[in-house]
């Protein structure tokens, strides 16, 4: 039997507490079955949801970053040049391209990205780094990276 | 070129001094201006091809005659997934065909033929069972590339449909509608060295013999 009657507002807590439950519903409004209805699961559930995504902020910055480099180590393997080398030769030409941004270069820009694989790889010859001599390939001789030789 | 912040008046005014301008001289910069107006408002015909061009799917051949199948699935797998592409990204399906020939030339590193096990289990009680990498690649010769790619990758819901991606031949002998669609090859990461049977005969009788067996020796 429901009581429509002031013996129901014995159990309201009044305004506040109308306002807090209402507050922590509105962000389980999309959940599925008690845990969007009952307060004592949605907010257990919601509480859970507020720390993912407090994790999650930290992480997709993390993904990003992992997805850049995939990306770039795929655009720089097609030139012929791992991705270590490319890093490497990039900051010793003093060319301080973050990573979004050469991302961005592979894709929208390929040749202008191949004109710094090229760069970076000529620099690290110059340097005489084993490692980037023990490539098979060479880059093209007309490429200047600024240095005496 | 931006009609915002200008009142109907306005607007009215333009539309008619362009339309004037059009009908009297033709002008050859409110023809420049029109096109790339409308490059702006619909991707250009050149842009698109250009996107279905990247997104289509590439056929790579890979050779494993003497090649080490697990260095050969690293290499596969980048292929497989697409992660050889710039615009790489998990959830776009921009993955590449993979054809492999030769699978029973693969050349396994040290013991491994001996040593390497695979396990299956047939769900039966009792149904373990233990099979040797020779063993499994007398059985079949395409097994051993295609765990090795098979496990290379991350378990995935996407795992199974881009190992469908992956074709593998024992040998050379590779159907020709399969064949047609190949337009690139990857290189393998070891160069198969000439075998002594390859070399012609006159040149081995020709190469300079360091010393001369002795003429009671009875050759093998």
């Amino acid at each position: 039997m429901v009581f429509q009657s002031v013996a129901l507002m014995i159990r309201s807590k009044g305004p506040d507490e109308f306002w807090k439950k209402r507050r922590i519903f509105k962000l389980a409004a999309h959940y599925v079955g008690r845990r969007r209805n009952c307060y004592s699961i949605a907010i257990r559930n919601v509480h859970r949801a507020l720390a993912y995504a407090t994790t999650g902020r930290k992480l997709k910055k993390e993904d990003m970053v992992e997805l850049w480099k995939t990306r770039i180590s795929g655009a720089s393997e097609e030139h012929g040049l791992p991705y270590k080398h490319l890093n490497e030769g990039l900051h010793r030409s003093s060319i301080l391209l973050n990573k979004k941004t050469l991302a961005d270069l592979a894709i929208w820009e390929p040749f202008s990205f191949k004109a710094l694989t090229q760069i970076a790889w000529t620099k690290m010859r110059e340097d005489g780094d084993a490692d980037a001599k023990a490539i098979d390939a060479v880059p093209p001789n007309n490429v200047f990276t600024g240095s005496s030789k | 070129m931006t009609n915002l912040g200008m009142t109907e008046c306005d607007r009215n005014a333009k539309q008619d001094a362009l339309i004037t301008d059009l009908k009297n001289k033709e002008s050859s910069d409110f023809v420049v201006e029109n096109l790339f107006l409308s490059c702006d408002l619909a991707m250009s015909t050149l842009k698109r091809v250009t996107q279905w061009q990247a997104f289509s799917r590439v056929w790579h051949l890979y050779d494993a005659k003497w090649q080490n199948p697990f260095d050969s699935a690293k290499l596969i797998i980048k292929h497989l997934q697409g992660l050889h592409k710039p615009f790489y990204h998990p959830m776009s399906d921009c993955g590449d065909m993979v054809v492999v020939t030769n699978t029973k030339d693969i050349a396994l590193p040290g013991d491994e033929w001996k040593k390497r096990v695979y396990f299956h289990h047939t769900g039966y009680p009792g149904g373990a069972s233990w099979t040797l990498a020779w063993e499994l690649h007398e059985k079949d010769p395409t097994m051993i590339v295609k765990k090795a790619v098979y496990t290379g990758m991350d378990g995935n819901l996407q795992r199974r449909y881009t190992m469908q991606r992956l074709l593998l031949f024992p040998d050379d002998q590779v159907p020709d509608d399969i064949m047609e669609n190949i337009t690139n090859q990857i290189r393998a990461p070891r160069p198969v060295p000439k075998m002594m049977t390859e070399y012609p005969e006159d040149l081995m009788k020709s190469f300079p013999r360091v010393s001369q067996f002795p003429k009671d020796f009875v050759l093998k």
